[in-house]
């Protein structure tokens, strides 16, 4: 079983089996796989070296666009200018938190830099979002619905058992922010 | 947000005021604009906090304050400031997974939303 994420002396620590690791790094994988953006041909090289991107568009996904969300709302075209302008640095920074987080789990006990935690944090709640919209939580009653699903016997469909990951994750977040937190007090 | 059995925030704040706004319009840039962030059943209330805390450095009774109002109004305005400064701010709250979203702070109930509520309305039937 896993170990819930602590606060002490050697910073952030936290214990992870195996089959846990093996579970969190292949959902890291599937978010990364949703933000890394095409390869388009003929872009403007310099508009690419420098994050401009042109041809973006509102993800369709609900998923990803729930990752990388409209800045004005109910405003289409402001909101796409702004994309064009951020999108692709927004993306490489969560797939570099989610690569950073992959990376950590190659070891038996995780032990995290007050950045690594961060990194982690943020890596956790992509992973979370994107868990969400498959299961359709749409408000607090959903969310309630899918957090009373918490015996692995339970798990007989897709949805049972994505409801079990999205708990653990949910889990695994809660004790890495309240150890950050702790940490965050201890340095003031 | 997430862990809470409290039931949905009050989308009801904030009426509908005739059109929305033309999105061309001019913009002085002495106007200051807002950091809206808005509820959702995913985010939770402990992260938020802690967000507001590291990245506005905000003491952990304003970022507390802050994060029960998103969670009880479904939104609050966490920061203001002039255009580029909230756009940066925006991209930071997408970089941790908070739904941020910018407006004009001029305009009374809430300036460019012309729908009220949350954006998270109109919820599928689950399966």
């Amino acid at each position: 079983m896993a170990k819930a994420f602590k606060y002490g002396l050697k910073g952030i620590t936290g214990y992870l089996e195996p089959a846990e690791r093996d579970l969190l790094r292949s959902l890291i994988d599937d978010v990364i796989s949703m933000l890394e953006p095409e390869d388009r041909t003929g872009q403007d090289p310099l508009a690419a070296l420098i994050g401009l991107d042109m041809d973006v568009s509102e993800p369709t996904d609900r998923a990803v666009k729930r990752l990388l969300p409209n800045v004005v709302k109910d405003d289409g075209g402001a909101s796409l200018e702004f994309r064009q302008l951020t999108e692709r640095s927004l993306r490489e920074t969560k797939i570099g938190a989610l690569r950073a987080a992959a990376l950590d789990l190659d070891k038996d006990e995780i032990v995290l830099t007050p950045e690594g935690a961060q990194h982690w944090s943020m890596a956790l709640n992509d992973v979370r979002l994107v868990l969400a919209e498959r299961l359709d939580i749409r408000d607090e009653a959903d969310a309630e619905h899918v957090h009373r699903m918490q015996d692995w016997s339970q798990a007989e469909d897709v949805e049972s058992y994505l409801a079990l990951v999205y708990n653990f994750t949910t889990w695994l977040q809660e004790s890495l922010v309240q150890a950050m937190l702790q940490s965050m007090e201890t340095r003031r | 947000m997430t862990i809470s059995v409290a039931p949905g925030p009050d989308t009801q704040e904030g009426t509908r005021t005739g059109t929305a706004e033309s999105t061309d319009s001019l913009t002085a840039p002495d106007i200051p604009w807002n950091l809206v962030i808005w509820n959702d059943p995913v985010n939770l209330m402990s992260y938020v906090s802690y967000v507001f805390q590291s990245y506005f450095g905000y003491s952990e009774t304003k970022a507390n304050k802050l994060m029960m109002e998103v969670h009880r109004k479904g939104r609050s305005i966490v920061a203001s400031g002039s255009k580029e400064q909230v756009e940066r701010h925006a991209v930071a709250m997408h970089g941790f997974g908070l739904w941020a979203t910018v407006e004009k702070a001029s305009g009374g109930n809430g300036g460019a939303s012309g729908k009220s509520g949350g954006p998270r309305q109109g919820k599928g039937k689950r399966g």
